[in-house]
């Protein structure tokens, strides 16, 4: 504890195996061990988490369950909103993030029962794809000391494959839930846009920005998923289509799905141990049933430079108060990326959200006409070690940067449901991933994909050693 | 290269794709089609 899987926290709460109180002193206590040297948590509230969990416990006792998540510890990325808690969106100027709201998503999975245990470290601004923070510490990987966990979301996944909490909110504007979800051995899904109320959480990018969950399983997800999903007045962009029941038909298999491997784009500049790791996920799912098919895909570096062009000028625009105030208080890299977002014109910016829309349209007719999922590798490079990358020249960095999350990008571009699931361990020990695909809204499929996978390969069964 | 030089070739890099493409967009081609696509609500807009 908390090595178990949140599905199987939450049934032992409910069948009185486990108290509220118990798990939550179990999170804490590896965290007061650990967190020292993994830095999953920016604010950890110990006495907060012990107040709720104790009323959750009492609730219990008297038959009164909230919902799904009773007693069950999870983390919010630093950038949701929670009343009463400061939100620092990985700077060190809280004091320009404040919000009318909590989180709408993260209010959603409380209601349901669930504990917060604290906020959670990231990237700067979210601005970053391997968890690095100056002020806050960069974030390390549980599986192999000195490693990167991949981010913006660091926290997010370091803190459930740390065992602090069972699971975790994180956002994703071009990977930042799937790249930690990779590095970190854990599932994680960025939800199709507008699937999950963005209400609450800072603002990134509003064309780019997905908020979704981390956990050890799809079946996690799935059950976190249920929880945040669905309409929100607060949120213009949050899609008024009912929520279906994504655990109804978890078990069902995958018998005759078409899963397509891409010919293009998306194995060029991957590890040869990477890009193995995801053919061999695609052979266990030809074995689970699925029918593999290799397949050309339209152009995906076309999304990711109209999907990098949008977030940097939104980003720009959004952060300008605190980058012409306090430029001194950003990382110097961050500080770069937001100046460059000043210099695109407003007839670039518009072209690029044009270009997006028919670039969508098209990917979803190509693709979906021919296969149901598309897999892909999440990075292409295992979780790098923080030597080399604090060896590397502000341009080596950057370069490096750009590829790292150039397999996920094209997906907030085109706004598809996207699942990091794991796949295995590098001879180096650390952890692979497949990114799975579907059309808009079909969440469903890709976490039934995911948890037959899991339940074959049973990668998801290894823990870390702290 | 520094780190000037470095972001406008990243600017460059991002602008290009406008350059490439943009000329291709329908006159009824806008942003607000991309909820419709994710929706499954919108047909490719008239060329003229």
């Amino acid at each position: 504890m908390l090595e178990e899987s949140l599905t199987a926290v939450a049934e032992s709460i409910r069948a009185g195996k486990l108290s509220p109180v118990e798990a939550v002193e179990r999170c804490l206590e590896r965290a007061r061990k650990w967190d020292g040297r993994i830095r999953a948590f920016i604010t950890l509230d110990e006495e907060g988490a012990l107040r709720s969990a104790r009323l959750l416990e009492a609730e219990a006792a008297a038959g009164r369950w909230r919902g799904p998540l009773h007693g069950v510890p999870v983390g919010f990325k630093d950038l949701c909103h929670l009343e009463g808690q400061p939100t620092s969106c990985g700077t060190r100027t809280p004091e320009y993030f404040t919000s009318a709201h909590a989180c709408t998503a993260a209010h959603r999975l409380l209601e349901a029962g669930a504990v917060s245990l604290g906020k959670l470290n990231m990237t700067e601004l979210a601005l970053g794809p391997f968890g690095d923070n100056a002020h806050h510490g960069d974030a390390d990987n549980p599986w192999r000391a000195g490693h990167a966990t991949g981010g913006s979301s660091s926290g997010s996944g370091a803190g459930v494959a740390a065992g602090f909490f069972a699971g975790a909110v994180g956002s994703d504007t071009g990977g930042s839930i799937r790249l930690p979800a990779a590095c970190c051995g854990v599932v994680g899904l960025k939800p199709t846009y507008g699937r999950v109320s963005r209400a609450g959480a800072m603002v990134l990018s509003w064309s780019m920005d997905h908020l979704g969950p981390l956990a050890w399983t799809a079946r996690d997800v799935a059950l976190m998923l249920q929880v945040m999903a669905g309409r929100d007045a607060a949120d213009a962009t949050a899609s008024r289509r009912a929520v279906p029941d994504y655990l109804a038909a978890i078990d069902h298999g995958i018998k005759d799905v078409r899963v397509g491997l891409p010919e293009n784009y998306f194995f060029l500049g991957v590890e040869d141990e990477m890009a193995d790791g995801v053919r061999q996920a695609a052979r266990q799912l030809e074995a689970l049933g699925a029918r593999v098919v290799e397949m050309r895909l339209p152009d995906p570096q076309h999304m990711t430079d109209v999907a990098m062009l949008i977030a940097r000028v939104e980003s720009s625009t959004l952060h300008a108060r605190l980058l012409r105030e306090q430029p001194e208080a950003l990382q110097p890299a961050v500080r770069a990326r937001l100046e460059l977002g000043m210099d695109i014109s407003a007839y670039d910016y518009l072209q690029a959200l044009r270009l997006r829309a028919k670039l969508t349209r098209a990917f979803i007719h190509d693709v979906f006409e021919e296969v149901d999922v598309l897999l892909t590798p999440v990075i292409p490079e295992p979780a790098p070690a923080w030597a080399s990358l604090k060896a590397a020249t502000v341009e080596e960095f950057n370069a490096r940067s750009g590829r790292f999350s150039r397999l996920t990008r094209p997906f907030n571009g085109y706004g598809l449901p996207a699942l990091s699931v794991p796949c295995g361990f590098t001879t180096a020990g650390l952890p692979m991933a497949f990114q799975a695909v579907g059309r808009p809204f079909d969440e469903g499929l890709l976490l039934k994909l995911g948890h037959a996978y899991q339940e074959a390969a049973g990668w998801h069964l290894r823990r870390p050693s702290l | 290269m520094t780190e000037k030089q470095q972001q406008q070739a990243e600017r460059a890099s991002m602008l290009g794709v406008i350059e490439r493409l943009a000329g291709e967009l329908a006159l009824a081609e806008e942003p607000a089609r991309f909820i419709a696509a994710l929706e499954g609500e919108d047909e490719a807009p008239p060329r003229a």
